[in-house]
């Protein structure tokens, strides 16, 4: 891997790191965002380890404090995201430079990814306390709701720029 | 993979995900409607029961009021019987003050002690005091020995005065008690020491 890619690769890292850690309201992440991004420049393995150390380190150091036994399931849906940004892109291939539509489809793929993080999340969340799952969900539906919302808007609003600036900066013709 | 493809994928999953929520935030408010139709349900039962209640007691208290309105009249009949009982006792009675002084500083008063009317002193004194007497039939009449377990002794005897209204003065009684007829609202006092008839 080049240089560049590498400072790149690490500057997002650091990024993704930082923002999940600063305080925010709830259900509303950048990390998501960031580690699809991730896998979408650098590769899906490179996008779903940053989705999971993200998650683990979250999982220590969050503002909403430690995580406990929740954080695998936080690591598995993040990385999740990270590695559908890699399936993504070679999806995509030679269309990418000409694809005006990558901002309605990235939200509508994160849509779909934030809903199987949150999915993942709560079933972990209803296995480790014995809960039912259904009800689980169903509770936290808005919360849910604030989170695909979310994600669904900054993925419109921002990936198809994003790309053009972090790629520019790992050196890609983009 | 073509781009229309790709979008209508993209689109699937989005509404996929939208109907998943929608799902969801439908069984949220059904999970609310439950849980609400439930404790409407106790909520319902809670008021038929102070209801219930509620009637009771107004029963109750229409009851007390009934009973009430009747002590009341019961109340007022004899308040009147009793007004006129009272009337009726008042011209058989008088009222009297005695007054008993020890001699020694001790000096208790009976004031508007109610006596029958007729009531001679010594009858009047029994009623507010312990009165040891012996009767003299030479004189036809009882001469006072003690009052209150205070015994006539050596140069003290019990002698008792009347407050005569005119002079303003206490003056001696000049008979023996039980044959001194006392008056409404006479004023009469018993002393403990040595006679001075001078």
């Amino acid at each position: 891997m080049k240089c560049r890619r590498t400072a790149t690769l690490i500057v997002m890292a650091a990024l993704c790191i930082g923002v999940q850690l600063t305080p925010r309201p709830p259900n509303v992440e950048f990390t998501s965002l960031i580690c699809f991004l991730t896998g979408f420049l650098f590769g899906a393995l490179f996008g779903a380890l940053l989705g999971a150390l993200t998650m683990f380190i979250n999982g220590f150091l969050s503002p909403w404090g430690f995580a406990g036994i929740i954080m695998p399931f936080q690591m598995l849906g993040m990385a999740l995201m990270g590695l559908a940004g890699g399936v993504y892109r070679k999806l995509i291939s030679n269309d990418f430079s000409i694809s005006k539509s990558l901002n309605f489809e990235s939200a509508c793929l994160a849509a779909f990814l934030t809903l199987i993080y949150d999915i993942i999340t709560n079933v972990g969340y209803a296995v480790l306390f014995n809960l039912e799952i259904v009800i689980v969900l169903i509770t936290g539906v808005w919360l849910s709701i604030i989170h695909v919302v979310s994600n669904t808007v900054l993925f419109g609003a921002a990936f198809h720029r994003l790309v053009k600036i972090v790629g520019s900066l790992a050196g890609e013709n983009l | 993979m073509k781009e229309t493809k790709r979008r209508f994928i993209m689109v699937v999953l989005a509404w996929i995900a939208s109907l998943f929520l929608v799902s969801l935030v439908a069984a949220y408010y059904y999970v609310e409607f439950q849980k609400e139709k439930s404790a409407n349900t106790v909520y319902v039962s809670m008021y038929n029961n102070l209801l219930k209640n509620y009637t009771s007691l107004l029963q109750s208290y229409t009851e007390l009021l009934n009973d009430y309105n009747s002590l009341a009249q019961s109340y007022e009949v004899e308040r009147q019987n009793l007004t006129h009982l009272l009337q009726q006792y008042e011209s058989c009675i008088m009222r009297v003050n005695i007054c008993i002084d020890y001699g020694n500083g001790t000096v208790q008063w009976y004031n508007q002690t109610i006596v029958p009317l007729g009531y001679n002193l010594l009858q009047a004194t029994r009623m507010v005091a312990q009165v040891n007497s012996t009767y003299w039939p030479a004189y036809r009449s009882s001469f006072v020995d003690a009052i209150n377990g205070v015994w006539n002794k050596g140069a003290y005897y019990w002698m008792w005065y009347y407050w005569d209204k005119e002079s303003k003065a206490w003056k001696y009684g000049d008979c023996g008690a039980d044959l001194y007829i006392l008056s409404d609202g006479e004023t009469v006092r018993w002393r403990y020491e040595i006679p001075n008839y001078g």
